[in-house]
């Protein structure tokens, strides 16, 4: 026991003091900092310059016509850096030969709208018709039909009669969001961001799990390969066991996956209070979360060691890692699914699906959705199996791989291995 | 006592029997050589008594134990692949080592501090693996294998790559051992390096012993019936000798092949009587061309 943690320490000291460590400790925080910035300056900047959108209209009525020609004119006006123009087509009822069709197909426009409908009804539909849109003239797509409906709506209000500016009063109802803190007289105001982010806390807590994954992954494959490539394994064996070497590389790797997640977690917690939002986790959860993320780390680093051993170079390691990586993948791409329902059935199954368990448990748990302790029990036995059975099955690896230099060794060899005793 | 003991040790690779029930005892306190060709079985067998890997039948024992793990702590071993980690400082390399090797936490400075001064490392103690120069590379190895003052070292090829004052270093050390009362076994293809060190040898071709025993017995074993002569005078009644089978010039001197039973004084008694004899010398068969002679040469190296 005395021999793993040494090579626990050793793992743990090296690693941390590597380059590659620190930049990725630093630069995550940086990157999600960053996106936060810049996307937020790109919604709000809505000034920057456009080409201008050509759109044609066919409209039956002259009336409407002259509206929807109003409502864009507008538009230009205030948005002088987005303009779009548009100009009037003779619509003929529709059919190939239409000219708005023809000059779509050839570009001369970006869109063709035709305004149809009873006329003497007067309640106007909208057909947009484009043709192969560009991905950057969807915003001035969306534009263009609030402009079209706010013309339509316009119409509408001028036959019946009814006043526009009392109708928009009459839909504006202003909901203001206050959370209440735990204090009296503590309130916050939550605009449209607070919420997102409250949204997202489970979300982040299993994404601290996979970063911490993928962390832990790294340091192990390179450890391993560099003790391969510098045929240090044989001196080391000749002091450790092959076991005594993997487990301690899995538990010190494993602490390195804790430090990078608590190192984030205490940088996300300071930065989330400093944006004023309230996120309460309880000691009870911080507790769940500790057990699950080292067990995760655990059997994640244990299965990159019996991968790590029979590869010899980084570059071979990544061809096994994406079958590995897709089941980490999985929870992280439906988190919004399990998070709107944690006590749905994919939530339960993918729980004791012991490498999925971690980021799975720790995000049901996180939505404070009331999940039976006899639950959190099993999932918990269930991946401590599966970390001792990718423990048992890793050492058969690791004791013959770590040996081979130069070739990999085939599936079948792999197979005997693992049956041999 | 004997430190090592191999009983009956088989291992094979696949259909490779690299190993074939390979018994050995290696006594305690000296030199013991593992001889033979490439590929004969040296470097499976000390793996295997290192337990890196494990024999399919036999047993395995040392200092009269068969449990792996006790062992590892009283053993040094330097393995034919050699490394270090790069990043580390050549102090700390030794202490790590050590650690693993179950020295107590408060002798590891010590050690590793006393085997930098030994292998002439002591300025460069702090500096990066990476940084020390092959030659210095290799006595790092030396003091990394030796730092936890092992009753047995495991010398596997020891001397192949090393420049020649490294080569010159780790003799002494070898040496230094002995005297110590230590056992010391090693691998090599290089016979006159066994010559020089072993007390005992054996010697391996195909995962079999061919021959083992005390450098001077196998040598009386293999001993030649050949003498090489200088005599003052007419030597034309050398052949007419009894015992002498065959006579022929070599340059000044005469090789004189004697009869299996014949012995050597007689010879040198009868000559004495007739002639002056400048140079009598019985010669002694060369480990080389022991080996050569049994393995059937092809494979022997000498460097």
């Amino acid at each position: 026991m005395q021999k793993i943690l040494r090579v626990a320490a050793r793992e743990y000291v090296e690693s941390v003091k590597t380059k590659t460590f620190l930049l990725g400790l630093l630069m995550v925080p940086v990157i999600i900092v960053g996106i936060v910035l810049v996307s937020s300056r790109i919604s709000r900047d809505k000034g920057t310059a456009r080409g201008p959108i050509r759109i044609a209209v066919g409209c039956e009525s002259a009336d409407l016509f002259a509206k929807v020609k109003a409502s864009f004119d507008q538009h230009n006006l205030t948005h002088s850096l987005r303009p779009i123009t548009i100009e009037e087509m003779p619509g003929d009822g529709g059919g190939d030969q239409d000219p708005g069709k023809k000059k779509l197909r050839q570009g001369g426009v970006q869109a063709y709208a035709v305004v149809e409908g009873d006329p003497n009804g007067g309640d106007y539909d909208v057909r947009l018709y484009t043709h192969r849109p560009k991905p950057a003239h969807m915003d001035a797509l969306w534009t263009v039909e609030s402009l079209l409906r706010r013309a339509v709506v316009d119409y509408r209000c001028e036959r019946r009669g009814l006043d526009r500016a009392m109708l928009d009063k009459i839909r504006c109802v202003p909901i203001e969001r206050v959370e209440l803190g735990a204090a009296s007289g503590e309130e916050q105001v939550q605009d449209k961001g607070h919420q997102v982010a409250r949204m997202m806390v489970p979300f982040a807590f299993m994404y601290l799990i996979f970063m911490g994954i993928v962390t832990t992954g790294q340091q192990m494959l390179s450890s391993i390969i560099e003790e391969k490539n510098s045929r240090i394994v044989e001196v080391l064996l000749s002091a450790v066991s092959p076991f005594e070497l993997m487990a301690g590389k899995i538990l010190g790797l494993a602490g390195i996956g804790l430090t990078v997640t608590a190192l984030w977690a205490v940088a996300a917690y300071g930065g989330v209070r400093w944006q004023g939002l309230n996120i309460d986790v309880s000691g009870v959860m911080i507790g769940y979360f500790l057990v699950y993320y080292l067990l995760g780390f655990v059997l994640f680093s244990a299965l990159l060691a019996g991968v790590g051993s029979v590869c010899n170079t980084l570059k071979e390691t990544q061809s096994l890692m994406m079958p590995i990586m897709l089941v980490f993948i999985v929870p992280l791409i439906s988190w919004f699914k399990l998070a709107q329902d944690p006590n749905g059935l994919f939530a339960r199954v993918l729980s004791y699906i012991p490498p999925a368990t971690p980021m799975v448990m720790v995000l049901r748990l996180s939505t404070g959705s009331d999940i039976w302790i006899g639950e959190i029990l099993a999932s918990v036995a269930l991946l401590a199996v599966g970390v001792l059975a990718t423990i048992w099955f890793a050492a058969k690896l690791f004791r013959t791989g770590i040996l081979m230099y130069g070739k990999r060794p085939t599936p079948k060899q792999i197979l005997r291995w693992l049956v041999e005793k | 006592m004997n430190v090592i003991e191999l009983d009956g040790v088989s291992k094979s690779f696949g259909p490779v029997r690299a190993v074939d029930a390979l018994s050995v005892a290696v006594p305690e306190g000296c030199v013991y050589g593992f001889l033979g060709p490439n590929g004969a079985g040296k470097t499976t067998t000390l793996r295997m008594i290192m337990d890196i890997i494990r024999p399919d039948s036999g047993a395995i024992r040392v200092f009269g134990d068969r449990d792996p793990l006790a062992r590892r702590s009283r053993i040094g071993y330097m393995p034919e692949e050699r490394g270090l980690y790069r990043k580390m400082t050549a102090r700390n390399v030794l202490k790590y080592f050590g650690a693993l090797k179950g020295m107590p936490r408060a002798s590891l400075n010590a050690a590793a501090d006393e085997w930098l001064g030994r292998v002439g490392l002591a300025r460069h103690a702090t500096k990066k693996v990476e940084e020390l120069s092959r030659g210095m590379h290799q006595k790092l190895q030396f003091a990394v294998t030796a730092v936890n003052d092992p009753a047995l070292l495991i010398l596997d090829e020891p001397f192949s790559g090393l420049d020649p004052v490294n080569q010159d270093l780790l003799r002494e050390i070898i040496d230094g051992m002995r005297a110590a009362g230590k056992t010391v076994v090693f691998s090599t293809h290089v016979m006159h390096e066994a010559e020089r060190l072993c007390d005992f040898i054996v010697l391996i071709s195909r995962g079999a012993v061919l021959v083992d025993g005390s450098l001077e017995s196998i040598r009386s074993r293999h001993e030649s019936r050949a003498v090489s002569l200088e005599l003052e005078g007419d030597s034309g009644f050398l052949a007419s000798l009894p015992g002498v089978e065959a006579v022929k010039p070599a340059g000044r001197r005469i090789e004189v092949e004697l009869s299996d039973r014949a012995d050597p004084q007689d010879l040198l008694r009868a000559l004495v009587e007739r002639v002056r004899v400048l140079a009598f010398e019985i010669k002694q068969p060369t480990l080389h061309e022991i080996f050569v002679k049994l393995v059937g040469g092809g494979d022997a190296e000498d460097s």
